[in-house]
């Protein structure tokens, strides 16, 4: 007991830190953990080997099985050739490029294909955390970025299985790697018939639907292990097969209090594991991150706006993606206790995972996106594609209610121009023959090439309201009239004062519903 | 992590399928839970011999103790303490005397000796408050008075457990018996001391030291989870250095924490966690069975499980009749104490270990234990209809009981509109809600965006928790509104309410999330993003149009 408590205080002292300094926690418990090691030398009570191993058992197995959770198919519907273009390219070429910076720079075979996989993984952890933070999770590069993630989680495991068994020759490696796909297909089958089955034919509460999932956890793990393979893949692949909607849904909470505590604990019994760095092993820790996160940024901004995603979009993927995972710890631990790699090299991928996932919230700003697509080879092409207009309407931003927009201008015979800074929407608008002007909404010269003053009306539609309030100044003393869409009652007064027209999507929305009510739901007798 | 380092993970295993077994062929009979568990240790244990009782699996039992009652700590208000207090303190002190001294004349009768007469009575006195509150939990009714009254009652018999097993270690350690006598009183005066300490710690921690940090980290429910744990297991240590056991430290830790805002949230964030290491503790419970010397002693077990069975809920019936509380209160409250605490196999291995009572006793206490606790399972679950069959057949008339129930506050939620999310959307609903005449509940997990809701209910919570929905009455609502941008949190509300035959309202953020919306039956989408766009053109119309006829007829 007394145990447990010491590795909780150092996981409370870590998510507390985590909270301060706004940064992902799972550094934080590494270094805590670290912390925690470098303590024990100089106390009297040191935690016990035998619970930081177990922990750790655990918490693999937890971290896991909720990775399995969230694989639904259904993530991916409707972007499965994007996400898989962006995926293999992104995880194999930056796997390539880790596999020869380590032979670059004198590592084994062995251990550059382990660096080189740890390198190509991003956590799920660290960027869910980003994505729900700026509600993002849903947007197209957010589904885009959660898509990658999945399939990168089961490149990983598929790899850790041919990892482990390559010392044993190439037939064994397939043997392995076709053990590991029939029990994929065996999941899948599970997950298609057997799951939805029993969450419409028996009522379960919670206690049993947990049972239940710990119970497949278990089963699948033993499934794994009489087809010698890693008790993880087996844990991988349970939790995919309840992956399915609702069975999913109605164990997430569950499951999320138990992976909180399991978790927090693994990581802090991981970062115990730690060894001090020598000074080669920080060169090259550099090395390997200046490497990941260049490779991965200039890659991903490619690859996903020749799929189709505008380049502000494809950007922030490529910042967002630019760390390594959970997985990457994982990958090194089974290395580290089949002996493949030695406890340095776990150390050492442990300081790339704790530095690259600090850095993210730093680097994935939307500030720093926005400079990196002004670098874009194609930036401002857009421009020449405006006439001189008069009494027509202005569409600053595009977004996802612009064709609405566009739509209903047309019908009234209104002639527009939209205004937009992405390259990747101007080239879809300039394909679709209507005018518009690359640039930022919120600069005086982009509004003169848009001939606001000119406008008849100008919809703003920004995602900030500090661009909208700069294209008000611009217009304040014009007799255009601005209908800005603004999100929050305080950023009404803020329009109004500058001369706008405010429209607040959440009192459109409750107008709206409000008819609907009025015919659906009837009044309660007496209100 | 080799197959032979895999202990812990190997022993989870076994023991999570055989529960997970068990407990889906008891639901076919109606089994309660516990019942399965139990067996389905007794099966991995004495039956195949495939799990053995090791120090982490002890661990994860204690580890799910300690939530157990810091859960219920969790719950308790200091008016419901104060409440609670008088009525612990008088039961506590009359039905523990009074069942031991009832149990020690019936193991005499069977003819045990007398220092195994003092084991089995100390055995048979007290109730398990693992598996009461497990049950109480399961049926709903920790928060209802006779669920309140039950643990007090157990609370204050664990108070006397730690005096009896103090009394032990004192007959244990070595030395002269004067020596005995000073340590004895020394390590009482420490445990008492320790106590008072320790509910002086917890309740000024509650006013002065808690309320700002868990303020400050309420937005992060990951840094509340794990504070929330850390204040409990710090807490049981500390109660350890007072010689405490980890139950009590544990429930002063909730008690602590019961007093901030966010106690209901973090309730249910705990609940699933308390869930699985209970499950294991009971498995082990079965797991520790010795079956051996079953028909050895198979009627002395029957014997003392009638005692238990019977004679306990009578004297804590009459006690309460007495005491003036319903006769329902105090039929259900009698029910939950007939079974033996899981303190007997404790108090028994440490009688058999300083050679105080001979094996065979202890294997019998075991066997009660697991007997009375199998046979209340039901009786607690099916208390309801036990009451029933005792009213009709006449039998409670005898003790001359109140017939007026007790007032208790029972808050349930009918006929209002649930809104889940308080972003800008869900702030809005509530307004125009509430101006509408409906009568409103809004949820979020973060108490910052429920400030200032004067209009509407209010909640702490996540959807995603089944106890949450219960708890905001979503069967029972007119209308289920989402204004969340999550989307699977959103489609499992929509699947709630499908289930539930309520309609709902969910924002359809974007237009690919639209269709599986409408396989979920959702009766509205909010769509704000499109609505803005024919707003501003409304706006736009009719500037136009009054510029227009402005036009036509100047002034």
């Amino acid at each position: 007991m007394t145990a447990i408590a010491i590795l909780l205080l150092a996981a409370a002292i870590a998510f507390g830190l985590s909270k301060l300094l706004r940064l992902p926690a799972i550094p934080l418990l590494l270094l805590s953990g670290a912390g925690l090691n470098v303590l024990a030398g100089h106390a009297a009570y040191k935690v016990p080997q035998d619970l930081i191993s177990e922990m750790i058992q655990i918490g693999l197995a937890v971290l896991v099985f909720t990775a399995g959770v969230e694989l639904s198919p259904r993530r991916m519907r409707g972007r499965t050739r994007a996400i898989t273009i962006l995926a293999l390219t992104q995880f194999f070429m930056l796997g390539a490029c880790g596999v020869l910076t380590a032979g670059f720079l004198g590592y084994s075979w062995m251990t550059a294909l382990y660096l080189g996989c740890a390198l190509s993984a991003s956590s799920t952890l660290v960027v869910v955390r980003h994505l729900q933070q700026r509600r993002q999770m849903f947007e197209p590069y957010g589904r885009l970025v959660l898509g990658v993630l999945l399939l990168q989680d089961i490149f990983i495991i598929l790899i850790m299985v041919a990892l482990l068994k390559s010392p044993q020759g190439w037939l064994m490696l397939c043997n392995g790697v076709a053990n590991a796909v029939a029990l994929g297909i065996f999941a899948l089958g599970v997950h298609r018939w057997l799951v939805p089955y029993i969450v419409k034919r028996m009522k379960l509460d919670d206690e049993e639907l947990m049972l239940a999932a710990l119970a497949a956890l278990f089963a699948f793990s033993t499934m794994a292990h009489l087809l010698d393979l890693s008790f993880l893949v087996g844990a991988f692949f349970a939790g995919f097969a309840i992956s399915a909607f609702p069975m999913n849904g109605l164990v997430r909470g569950m499951l999320g209090s138990l992976s909180g505590f399991f978790l927090a604990l693994f990581f802090i019994s991981a970062g115990a594991f730690l060894t001090l760095p020598s000074l080669e092993t920080l060169g090259h820790s550099l090395i390997f991150i200046v490497v990941l996160i260049l490779v991965t940024v200039f890659l991903v901004a490619i690859v996903a706006e020749v799929v189709g995603y505008s380049s502000r979009a494809a950007v922030e993927a490529g910042l967002l993606l630019s760390q390594t995972s959970e997985f990457s710890l994982l990958l090194a631990l089974t290395g580290v206790a089949s002996g493949q790699i030695t406890p340095e090299l776990f150390s050492m991928i442990a300081l790339i995972t704790v530095s690259t996932m600090t850095l993210t919230p730093l680097i994935s700003r939307e500030s720093v996106a926005l400079r990196l697509v002004k670098w874009h080879p194609r930036y401002r092409s857009g421009e020449a594609a405006c006439e001189v207009m008069q009494n027509h309407a202005v569409l600053l931003g595009y977004g996802r209610a612009g064709p609405r927009t566009v739509r209903a201008l047309k019908e009234r015979g209104i002639s527009m121009v939209v205004v937009d800074e992405d390259a990747g929407v101007i080239r879809q608008l300039i394909a679709q023959g209507i005018p518009c002007v690359q640039g930022d909404g919120s600069d005086v010269r982009t509004l003169e090439r848009a001939h606001c003053l000119e406008a008849r009306v100008v919809f703003c539609s920004m995602r900030r309201t500090r661009d909208a309030q700069l294209a008000l100044d611009y217009l304040k003393d014009s007799p255009v009239e601005v209908i800005v869409r603004v999100f929050e009652t305080f950023e009404e007064d803020m329009v109004r004062a500058a001369g706008g027209q405010p429209v607040q999507t959440a009192c459109a929305a409750a107008a709206q519903f409000l008819e609907w009510t009025e015919v659906n739901l009837p009044k309660v007798e007496g209100a | 992590m080799h197959a032979t380092e895999l202990t812990l993970l190997l022993n989870l295993g076994f023991i999570v399928i055989t529960a997970a077994v068990f407990a889906f062929l008891g639901k076919l009979v109606k089994m309660p839970s516990i019942v399965a568990y139990i067996i389905a240790g007794m099966a991995l244990g004495p039956g195949l011999g495939i799990v053995q009782l090791d120090h982490s699996l002890e661990l994860i039992s204690e580890l799910g103790i300690a939530l157990l009652l810091f859960l219920v700590g969790l719950e308790l208000s200091l008016q419901k303490i104060k409440d609670l207090g008088r009525v612990a303190m008088i039961l506590g002190g009359l039905q523990v005397p009074m069942t031991a001294v009832g149990a020690y004349a019936i193991s005499t009768l069977m003819g045990f000796g007398k220092m195994e007469c003092v084991f089995l009575a100390a055995t048979v006195t007290f109730s398990s408050t693992v598996v009461v509150i497990k049950l109480l939990d399961q049926k709903g009714a920790t928060s209802r008075l006779f669920g309140r009254i039950a643990i007090s009652l157990f609370l204050a018999q664990d108070i006397v457990v730690i005096i009896g097993l103090t009394i032990l270690s004192g007959l244990g350690s070595g030395g002269g018996e004067s020596f005995e006598m000073v340590a004895l009183t020394k390590n009482l005066g420490i445990a008492f001391g320790g106590m008072v300490l320790l509910l002086l710690v917890s309740l000024l921690a509650s006013r002065y030291v808690l309320p700002k940090p868990f303020a400050w980290a309420s937005r992060s429910p990951d840094t509340v989870f794990i504070w929330a744990l850390c204040w409990c297991f710090l807490v049981v240590l500390l109660a350890h250095q007072f010689h405490l056991s980890v139950e009590i430290g544990a429930f002063l830790a909730g008690i602590a924490i019961a007093q901030l805002p966010i106690h209901e949230d973090l309730h249910r964030r705990l609940h699933p966690l308390m869930t699985f290491f209970v499950a294991v503790f009971l498995v082990t419970l079965g797991i520790q069975m010795d079956i051996s010397v079953l028909g050895e002693v198979w009627k002395y077990a029957l014997g003392l499980s009638a005692f238990v069975i019977i004679a306990k809920p009578f004297i804590v019936f009459t006690i309460l009749s007495r005491l003036r509380y319903s006769e329902y209160t105090a039929f259900q409250t009698a029910t939950a104490s007939g079974q033996v605490s899981e303190f007997a196999f404790i108090l028994l291995g440490l009688g058999a270990g300083a050679g105080l009572i001979e094996a065979r006793v202890a294997s019998l206490g075991g066997m009660v234990g697991i007997l009375t606790i199998a046979i209340s399972s039901y009786l607690i679950l099916y208390s309801d209809l036990l009451y029933g069959v005792f009213q009709k057949l006449g039998i409670l008339k005898f003790f001359n009981a109140k017939q007026e129930p007790d007032t208790e506050e029972v808050h349930t939620h009918e006929g209002h509109v649930i809104v889940v999310g308080m972003n800008a959307l869900g702030r809005e609903m509530v307004k125009q809600l509430s101006d509408r005449g409906e009568t409103v509940l809004a949820i979020d997990t973060d108490p910052r965006k429920l400030e200032g809701l004067n209009c509407a209910e209010t909640l702490i919570g996540s959807v995603e928790y089944e106890s949450a929905v219960e708890e905001i009455g979503l069967g029972r609502a007119r209308l289920v509104i989402s204004a969340l941008q999550i989307e699977d949190t959103n489609h499992l509300l929509a699947y709630r309410c499908r289930s539930a035959g309520v309609p709902c309202a969910i924002h359809a953020f974007d237009i690919s999330v639209v269709e599986d919306l409408l396989d979920l039956d959702t009766a509205y989408m909010f769509m704000p993003a499109f609505d803005a766009v024919r707003e501003q053109l409304a706006i736009f119309d009719q500037t136009e149009s009054a510029d227009r006829n402005e036009e036509v007829n100047p002034a």
